[in-house]
């Protein structure tokens, strides 16, 4: 059988084309405007690769503005910055793997009720985010947020809480049917006396039970370190986040052996997130016809996607407002499981939302849009040519027939309209297409 | 004491006068319009500290702290009483409109939070993974009637997302939050109007297939009807009960809005969150069973109000109960069976037996009914087959073994 997770190669059959890279920039990204995408097709496919991850050295941190949105200790404010950042994608996969993260370790502000810890806990996904999992999750064990989220400021030797344990196995490391009850028991041993204070991860020996503990079949003094170093070392650690990112990446319900093989390539990169996910954007599986097109966007990938690919301006802290009526909070995910996704997003109230955030959009009625939609079709006076452009803007240049002629009935009718008012109500109807709600 | 199983649930609908004597497997009225709404409280409620079983001994030793809730209880007189905060439906369960079915769950209960809803909303405890084919009890029912009326069968009411419960292969289920999300708006106007045809034609494709873009297909078709119809028919309400000032309260009348409004919808979902009380659980759990007994007793008053008490039932469940010893920071840690509660539509009493505190499997209570028996009557009477929503026929009568 042949390897998944070999390197695309393009053809003449199967060219890298703007599709492949509107692929690559909606799944490792927040899409790009259509001007990056052509640019991108004659570059190739290894210098799209470079633009969604170039080397980390090379990104500013964006600290003052972190510093900022901390220092007014407003959740909404946090919420802003982290669309402003995700509008920016200096470094696309990292914002796109921030999010990633955020779902996994999903933790919520209603209860941490903490804007500054919420905040350091998505700027520690931005710095240790493509890093190794040893390092982020060890990381995620000390971080201040979690660790109130999930009550382990009051796991104690005398009254140990399984909370954190439970679901660091559960849903961060090793998934359901991999741990025993008694390993949870024993790792909340482990981690009590990992507490917060005055902000910052503070570890309180006297609280702590440094006795003898059974973890997995093995016995010491554990303590929370040992406890990470166990979990990433499990073989069903490899399969679980291999899975989880082949989900989120790739697609919805992922086949077991791409689940195995790209397992194995993690653990050959000496479990080194980022490596692993730039060889799986590389890979003949991540440009299968399969992977086309099989997610449905998130409120993120449709509010700032649709923003960054009609080149609006448009405040953030408004934008995070929209992801929110549509389901998406973030700093707020519903629960420690994180959003659902997938069709989950998509309701027809919350159809209707995304439709209604788009005519707003391109009525400026959300911000500016610049430039005007009308300049997109300048010179394009045929209703044919009107709805190739929108579906070009939109939705890669990829449609069926049904679509095709939908889009074309709409151009016809806006033929006796002004320039921008046909504009618009094409790219909306491009918008209402089927298509447009997945990536 | 015998095995509890289906029966104790057919008994509790048994008051009903116009239930008398007949069997319930042939006694389907044509026309029915019965609603049911499940209020499913999310995090895994203490049913322990919910319906109290005040005179067993072993209840005050395993919850030294948390016994408090005691005091003011309200009693059923079967042993167990009320927690303080559910003062209305006592006098509902006490006067004949309300029911308790004690000690629901199923066999190998699973302690995870999501893996314990995910079976409560597929009705499957052997569910392995939730998948895009993976479908809910409530959804298979709604295709049932969406398969032989018009309108809007199911509903989920209060969030965005349609909980896997409400999921079925046909029927494209939508969530109400509010009723101003309804409406269509173009870029070239700010008023609300009807989808112009163009538009109509996008959207109005035939959708075959069950992917992610026929999903998109049948959604968008869904949501441009609704733009029109539900909007004007939601205005047709008017509010005959004083509604508390809460996100529940607000939830439970929007679907009292719907059911009053006659759009058809017959399977109703409203989640209320927060019971995941592993610390200092005494004033949060009051705090939300208070919330519980003002918004669900409102919201009674009201469909009765409008004529519909009898066609409209509520019943509420979580995922699981929590465990019966306390833990350290007075709070409890995830458990497995519990009591369910039905209010309106003839159900009545306190049923099955109360929960045994000294036979427990690894600290949890042992379940008495399988919770798929008591969807089976539920489905019995909305007056649908139980035995094609709960797959195969399999009717758990027997399916939990007698505990004592």
């Amino acid at each position: 059988m042949s390897d998944p997770l070999a390197p695309f190669e393009p053809s003449a059959r199967d060219p890298f084309d703007l599709a492949k890279v509107g692929h690559l920039l909606r799944r490792a990204g927040f899409a790009a405007s259509l001007q990056t995408r052509r640019e991108l097709v004659r570059a190739g496919l290894s210098a799209a690769i470079d633009h969604v991850a170039p080397p980390l050295g090379r990104v500013a941190p964006a600290d003052a503005l972190l510093q900022e949105a901390i220092a007014f200790g407003d959740i909404e404010r946090v919420r802003a910055f982290r669309v402003w950042l995700a509008l920016q994608s200096v470094h696309p996969l990292r914002e796109r793997t921030s999010c990633f993260w955020h779902g996994h370790f999903a933790t919520s502000n209603q209860k941490v009720l903490d804007p500054r810890a919420m905040a350091l806990q998505m700027a520690t996904f931005d710095r240790l985010g493509l890093g190794t999992f040893d390092e982020l999750l060890l990381a995620m064990c000390r971080d201040p947020a979690l660790l109130r989220w999930l009550d382990n400021d009051v796991n104690t030797a005398r009254q140990p809480n399984e909370n954190f344990a439970r679901e660091l196995f559960e849903l961060f490391s090793l998934g359901r049917g991999n741990y025993s009850e008694q390993d949870v028991r024993q790792a909340a041993r482990a981690f009590t006396g990992w507490h917060v204070r005055d902000g910052v991860f503070h570890f309180q020996p006297h609280l702590h039970d440094d006795g003898d503990k059974q973890l997995f079949g093995a016995d010491g003094a554990f303590d929370g370190g040992d406890v990470v170093a166990a979990v990433v070392r499990r073989p069903e650690s490899a399969q679980f986040l291999a899975r989880r990112w082949l989900r989120f990446f790739v697609h919805p319900e992922p086949d077991d052996a791409d689940v195995t093989a790209l397992a194995a390539c993690y653990e050959q990169s000496g479990r080194d997130i980022g490596t692993t996910l730039v060889r799986l954007l590389r890979s003949r599986l991540f440009f299968s016809a399969a992977a086309y097109r099989c997610k449905v966007k998130s409120p993120a990938d449709f509010v700032v996607g649709t923003v960054r690919l009609l080149g609006a301006s448009a405040a953030p802290a408004s934008l995070a407002a929209t992801m929110a009526s549509l389901g998406e909070t973030w700093l707020e995910p519903p629960s420690v499981e994180g959003w659902h996704g997938e069709r989950a997003w998509l309701s027809p109230a919350a159809w209707l939302l995304r439709s209604n955030f788009v005519a707003d959009l391109l009525a400026g009625r959300h911000g500016r849009l610049r430039p005007h939609p009308a300049v997109w079709f300048r010179g394009l006076d045929r209703p044919a040519d009107r709805a190739r452009a929108a579906a070009l803007l939109l939705l890669d240049g990829e449609l069926d027939e049904p679509g095709r002629a939908g889009l074309l009935a709409v151009a016809q009718a806006q033929a006796g309209a002004d320039a921008a008012t046909a504009a618009a109500a094409i790219l909306h109807a491009a918008a209402c297409l089927p298509e447009y709600q997945l990536c | 004491m015998t095995t509890c199983d289906r029966r104790s649930f057919l008994q509790l609908c048994s008051a009903l006068p116009w239930l008398g004597g007949r069997s319930l497997g042939s006694w389907i009225p044509a026309g029915d319009d019965r609603v049911l709404l499940v209020l499913e409280l999310l995090g895994g409620n203490d049913g322990l500290n919910t319906v109290i079983p005040v005179d067993d001994k072993g209840y005050a030793a395993a919850r030294p702290k948390l016994q408090a809730v005691r005091q003011g209880a309200h009693a059923l007189g079967d042993g167990t009483a009320l927690h303080p905060a559910l003062r209305a439906l006592h006098r509902r369960i006490v006067g004949g409109e309300g029911a308790v079915l004690h000690g629901v769950g199923y066999d190998r209960p699973d302690r995870s939070h999501f893996r314990s809803r995910d079976i409560w909303h597929s009705a499957d405890p052997a569910l392995v993974r939730v998948e895009a084919k993976t479908t809910g009890w409530l959804g298979r029912a709604a295709d049932l009637l969406a398969a032989a009326s018009a309108g809007v069968p199911a509903a989920a009411v209060g969030g965005l997302e349609v909980p896997l419960m409400l999921r079925g292969r046909r029927a494209t289920v939508p969530s109400l939050r509010r009723v101003e999300d309804f409406q269509w708006l173009s870029p070239t106007s700010a008023q609300p109007q009807p989808a112009g045809a163009p538009v109509r034609r996008i959207v109005d494709e035939p959708v075959a297939g069950t992917d992610a873009r026929a999903h998109a297909a049948a959604t968008a078709r869904t949501a441009v009807q609704l733009a029109d119809d539900l909007t004007a028919a939601l205005q047709r309400y008017r509010p005959r009960a004083e509604y508390p000032d809460s996100a529940l309260a607000r939830d439970l009348q929007l679907a009292a809005r719907l059911v009053v409004a006659g759009f058809g919808t017959r399977l109703l979902h409203v989640g209320f969150g927060g019971f995941d009380t592993h610390a200092r659980q005494l004033p949060t759990h009051a705090g939300l069973l208070g919330q519980l007994d003002a918004a669900l007793d409102a919201m009674l008053q009201d469909v009765t109000a409008h004529g519909h008490g009898d066609r409209v039932l509520v019943f509420v469940h979580s995922e699981f109960g929590r465990r019966v010893a306390e833990n350290a920071s007075q709070g409890t840690d995830h458990g497995a069976a519990a009591p369910v509660f039905a209010f309106g539509g003839g159900a009545a009493g306190a049923r099955g037996p109360a929960p045994d505190l000294h036979r427990l499997d690894d600290g949890d209570l042992i379940a008495t009914t399988d919770f798929r028996a008591v969807y089976a009557d539920l489905l019995s009477w909305l007056g649908l087959d139980a035995a094609a929503v709960l797959d195969g026929g399999v009717l758990p009568a027997g399916l939990v073994s007698a505990p004592r």
